[in-house]
C-alpha cells in the first residue's frame, strides 16, 4: 500500500491527494476502530501522507494570490469561521459521535470520517495559507525556519504512536509540542507584508486580524475540553488533532501579531502610501517614456502624476521654442490662465530658475498677485538636458501648505522625465527626416539612372566611351547621345547646379530640352542660346546649368562644339595633349544678350587618332586627404600616355588613379567622363 | 564639415564681406543670411572679399547670382576682390568674369564703388 502510494508520488498533485484520501477513506470504513498500535499507525501514516499531498497540492493556487494578501487572509478567515460553526453545533447537537464498540454502523462511520475530512482539509487550507503569508515579501530566504517548523509539527503528530505504547511516556510529544509552539511564535513575526499594502487596507486588516484571532484563540480552546469534536479527532487520529491544534494556535499567535503589527503601522501608513505612489508613477512614466513618441500624450500623463504626486490641484508644462514658451499641456487650469501665469513668474524668477522654485501668494508683489488668482502657492521646476533649459514644469495649489522638499524632488524628477522625453521626441523627428531625405535620394538616383543613356552609339569612324559614377549625394550631372540626319552625331555633356531631388528635376528637364532642340538646331551655339532661353522660366536665380554640346560629323571628319561655363575639352593628338576651351559662360547665369556674345563655337578637322575628353567637375576636383585637386596635369597626362589603347581601357587607367589620388577621401560629386576617338 | 567664416564690416559706404573657409551648399545659407541683413538695411554696395577662402562650390556660386539682380537694380553692385587663383578659375570657367568686377585688392573696388558714386 506504502509502495504504491511511493510509486504514484511523482505524478500529479490532485491524484495523488485523491488517492491518499481514498485509501484513507476506505481504511477507516474497513477499520473504524483502530485498538490496535499496528492498525493506528497504518492510520496515522495514512493521514500524514494526505495532509502532505494535500498541502502540496493547494500551495500553486495560493501562491497565485499573494498580490492581494488580504484575500488569502479572509479566506482562511471564512473556513476558521466555518470550523467554529461546525464544532459549535456539534457540541450542542451530537453528545455522542465516538465510535465505540456500541455504536458501530456504518452511517455513524462515515458520518464521522466526513467531519473529519472537514477538519483535516481546513487545517492544510489555513496552514498552506500561513506558509504563502510567511514568505512574502521576505528578502532573504526564511526556508531554514520554516521548514525546521514543519520538521517538528511532524514529529509532534508520529509522537503521538508513543503515547499508544505507554501512556506514560508522553514527554516526547509535549517537548515536540512546546517547541512547535516556540518556532510559531518565531516564525510568526514575519509580517513585513503588512507594510505595503495601503491605509485602508491595513484598517481593514487591523478588525480582520482580531475577530480571526479570537476566533482561532476560541476553536483551540473548544478543542481543549473534553467534548464530542475532541473525542471523534482524537479516536480517529491523535497525530491529526495534534496538527489541527497547532494551527489553531498558529492564527491565534499570528493574528495577534498582525494585529499589533498593523496598529504600531498606521500612525506611517499615508506616508507610506505617497512614497509607494510615487514609485509606481515613476515607474509607469520611464515605461511610457520608451513606449509613448507623441511628446503631447506623455506630457499629459506627467501633468496627471505631477498632480497626484505633489498633492496639487494644477499643472502645466511649458517648452522652448526660440524666443518664446510655447504650452504643451495643462491640467485644471485655462489654457489662457496658465499662458499669462508663464509669462509673469518666468519673468519673476528668471534669474533663480536653474533648481524648483516655490513662489507663495503671501510674499509676492501685489500684481503677480492678481494674476495668481486663486491659488496660494506655485511651484516650477526648469526641464533640463545636458545642463540646457527647454521648458518649465509648474504645478500649483489653492491652499497655502508649502511644497516640503519631498515634492519639490518629485517634481524635478518629472521635469527631468519630461525633458528627456522632449529631447527623445525631437531626436525621432530628425531621424524620420532623415530617412525622407534618404528616401528623396533614392528618387534622384533613379530619375538619374533612367534619365542616362543605357548605351553608347557605335559608329565605323568613331569609337566612345562613357562612363558615370555616382556621389552619395545625387548631383546633376548628365550625358548623351543624338543620332542625327546625315550621318551626324549630337552628344551632350552637363552639371545642374545643386543636388539632390530638384538637380535631378532640372536635368530631366535639360534632357527633354536637348533630345528635341538637337533635331532641329544643328549649330551647337545657336542651340545653347536657345537653351538658355528656355531654362529661363525653370531655373531658379541660384541655379546654373554648365553644358557643352557639340555635333560630330562622321562623314567630313569635324567636330563642332560650344561650352557654356563648363570645364574645358581635354584633347590629345599625336605629340600634343591641351585643354580646349572656346569662350561661353554657364546656362542661367545671363538671360541677356551677354550670353550668346560671348558664346563661341570651335571647329576641328578631325584626324586618325584624335581623342576627345568630355567630363563633369568632379573628375579635376576630385580631393584627397591633403585637400588637394586632382587638377587638370594629371588628367591630361593620363589620356595621353595611354593614347594608344582602347577608350574603355584609359577610362579604367584614369579612374584607378583617381581611386589611389583620393584613396579615405569620399567621393563627394559625381563623375562623368565621355571619350571619343576618331579613326580613319 | 569643412568650416566656413563670414564677416561684415563697413568702409564707407561699402560693405565689405570676409569669407573664410569652405563655401559650400551646407555652408552657403551663412552666406545668404548676411546678404539678406544687407537688403534689411538697404545697403547694396558689396565687396566680397576672398582672402581666406579655400573652396567655392556651385551652390555658393549661387548666392552670389541670387542678390546681384537687387544690389544692381539699386545702383549697387557685388564686387569680388583678393580671389586666389585655384578660386577664381572656378569663377572663370563658369563666366563670372564677364558679368561680375574682380579686383586683386579690396582697396580698387571701394574705389570703383566710390568713382561711381561721384560720377
Amino acid at each position: 500500500m506504502i509502495n504504491n502510494i511511493r510509486n504514484t508520488t511523482r505524478a500529479r498533485g490532485l491524484e495523488n491527494t485523491i488517492l491518499a484520501s481514498i485509501l484513507l477513506f476506505l481504511y477507516n470504513i474497513v477499520f473504524p476502530l483502530h485498538d490496535t498500535l499496528i492498525l493506528s499507525t497504518i492510520n496515522e501514516v495514512l493521514v500524514f501522507i494526505t495532509l502532505y499531498f494535500l498541502f502540496k497540492y493547494i500551495h500553486p493556487f495560493l501562491s497565485g494570490k499573494t498580490d492581494s494578501p488580504l484575500t488569502l487572509v479572509l479566506n482562511a478567515g471564512i473556513l476558521t469561521a466555518l470550523i467554529f460553526f461546525v464544532i459549535s453545533i456539534s457540541m450542542s447537537l451530537f453528545d455522542d459521535l465516538v465510535l465505540t464498540n456500541e455504536n458501530l454502523n456504518i452511517f455513524n462511520s462515515l458520518f464521522s470520517i466526513i467531519l473529519i475530512f472537514v477538519f483535516l482539509g481546513s487545517s492544510v487550507y489555513i496552514f498552506s495559507t500561513f506558509r504563502e503569508l510567511f514568505f512574502l515579501r521576505q528578502k532573504k530566504d526564511p526556508q531554514t525556519y520554516f521548514n525546521t517548523m514543519l520538521v517538528f509539527f511532524s514529529l509532534t503528530f508520529f509522537s503521538n504512536l508513543l503515547l499508544k505504547v505507554d501512556s506514560n511516556f508522553d514527554y516526547p510529544h509535549d517537548a515536540f509540542f512546546v517547541v512547535s509552539i516556540v518556532l510559531i511564535c518565531i516564525n510568526s513575526l514575519r509580517v513585513s507584508w503588512i507594510a505595503f499594502i495601503i491605509k485602508r487596507q491595513k484598517l481593514y486588516l487591523l478588525i480582520i486580524s482580531t475577530v480571526l484571532s479570537v476566533l482561532f484563540g476560541f476553536n483551540f480552546g473548544m478543542l481543549q475540553d473534553t467534548n464530542t469534536i475532541k473525542q471523534l479527532l482524537v479516536t480517529f487520529s491523535p497525530g491529526l488533532y495534534t496538527i489541527f491544534s497547532l494551527v489553531m494556535i498558529y492564527g491565534m499567535i499570528y493574528f495577534g501579531v498582525i494585529f499589533f503589527t498593523t496598529l504600531f503601522h498606521l500612525p506611517t501608513a499615508e506616508a507610506f502610501d505617497r512614497k509607494a505612489e510615487e514609485a509606481s508613477s515613476f515607474m509607469d512614466l520611464t515605461k511610457l517614456i520608451t513606449q509613448v513618441f507623441d511628446f503631447k500624450e506623455l506630457a499629459e500623463t506627467v501633468m496627471n502624476i505631477t498632480t497626484k504626486v505633489c498633492n496639487s490641484y494644477s499643472a502645466w508644462l511649458v517648452t522652448k521654442k526660440e524666443n518664446n514658451y510655447e504650452l504643451n499641456a495643462v491640467k485644471n487650469i485655462a489654457y489662457i490662465e496658465a499662458d499669462k501665469l508663464t509669462k509673469l513668474l518666468l519673468d519673476y524668477e528668471e534669474r533663480e530658475l536653474i533648481r524648483v522654485q516655490t513662489i507663495y501668494f503671501d510674499s509676492v508683489t501685489s500684481d503677480i498677485k492678481g494674476v495668481m488668482g486663486d491659488f496660494k502657492s506655485i511651484a516650477i521646476a526648469p526641464l533640463k538636458v545636458h545642463e540646457e533649459i527647454n521648458g518649465f514644469l509648474f504645478t500649483a495649489r489653492h491652499n497655502n501648505i508649502n511644497f516640503d522638499e519631498d515634492e519639490k524632488k518629485s517634481l524635478q524628477a518629472f521635469a527631468d522625465y519630461a525633458a528627456v522625453a522632449l529631447e527623445n521626441a525631437k531626436l525621432i523627428a530628425e531621424s524620420i527626416e532623415k530617412e525622407r531625405l534618404e528616401k528623396e535620394l533614392d528618387v534622384a538616383r533613379d530619375i538619374q539612372r533612367k534619365i542616362l543613356p543605357s548605351q553608347v552609339p557605335e559608329t565605323k569612324n568613331l569609337e566612345v566611351s562613357a562612363l558615370f559614377i555616382p556621389a552619395f549625394e545625387v548631383g546633376g550631372d548628365y550625358y548623351d547621345f543624338f543620332n542625327l540626319e546625315n550621318n551626324k552625331l549630337g552628344f551632350v555633356v552637363a552639371d545642374v547646379s545643386g543636388k539632390g531631388i530638384s538637380a535631378a528635376f532640372i536635368m530631366a528637364e535639360v534632357k527633354g530640352i536637348f533630345e528635341s532642340l538637337s533635331k532641329i538646331i544643328l549649330k551647337p551655339s545657336e542651340l545653347l542660346v536657345k537653351v538658355n532661353e528656355i531654362l529661363k522660366d525653370s531655373l531658379d536665380k541660384k541655379s546654373f546649368v554648365t553644358v557643352i554640346y557639340g555635333v560630330i560629323d562622321l562623314e567630313k571628319g569635324t567636330i563642332n562644339f560650344a561650352r557654356a561655363g563648363h570645364p574645358p575639352v581635354i584633347f590629345s593628338r599625336k605629340d600634343k595633349v591641351e585643354k580646349l576651351q572656346p569662350g561661353g559662360i554657364g546656362i542661367g547665369l545671363d538671360y541677356s544678350s551677354g550670353f550668346a556674345n560671348t558664346l563661341k563655337e570651335m571647329q576641328i578637322e578631325l584626324t586618325n587618332g584624335d581623342i576627345f575628353a568630355f567630363y563633369s567637375d568632379g573628375i579635376p576636383e576630385a580631393k584627397n586627404a591633403k585637400d588637394e585637386d586632382f587638377g587638370y596635369t594629371r588628367f591630361e597626362n593620363i589620356i595621353h600616355q595611354n593614347r594608344d589603347k582602347h577608350l574603355d581601357q584609359i577610362s579604367n587607367e584614369l579612374m584607378k588613379n583617381i581611386t589611389i589620388f583620393t584613396k579615405d577621401h569620399a567621393q563627394h560629386d559625381d563623375i562623368t567622363l565621355v571619350l571619343f576617338k576618331w579613326k580613319s | 564639415m569643412a568650416d566656413f567664416n563670414v564677416n561684415l564690416r563697413d568702409v564707407g559706404n561699402v560693405s565689405i564681406i570676409d569669407v573664410k573657409g569652405y563655401l559650400d551648399a551646407h555652408t552657403a545659407p551663412e552666406l545668404e543670411n548676411v546678404f539678406n541683413k544687407l537688403l534689411d538695411g538697404k545697403q547694396f554696395k558689396v565687396v566680397v572679399n576672398f582672402n581666406d577662402l579655400k573652396y567655392i562650390s556651385s551652390a555658393g556660386l549661387g548666392v552670389f547670382m541670387a542678390y546681384v539682380e537687387t544690389m544692381r537694380e539699386n545702383k549697387g553692385d557685388i564686387k569680388f576682390s583678393n580671389m586666389k587663383e585655384s578660386v577664381y578659375n572656378i569663377f572663370d570657367l563658369l563666366g563670372f568674369p564677364i558679368l561680375y568686377e574682380f579686383y586683386k585688392e579690396e582697396l580698387e573696388a571701394i574705389q570703383k564703388f566710390n568713382l561711381q558714386g561721384q560720377a
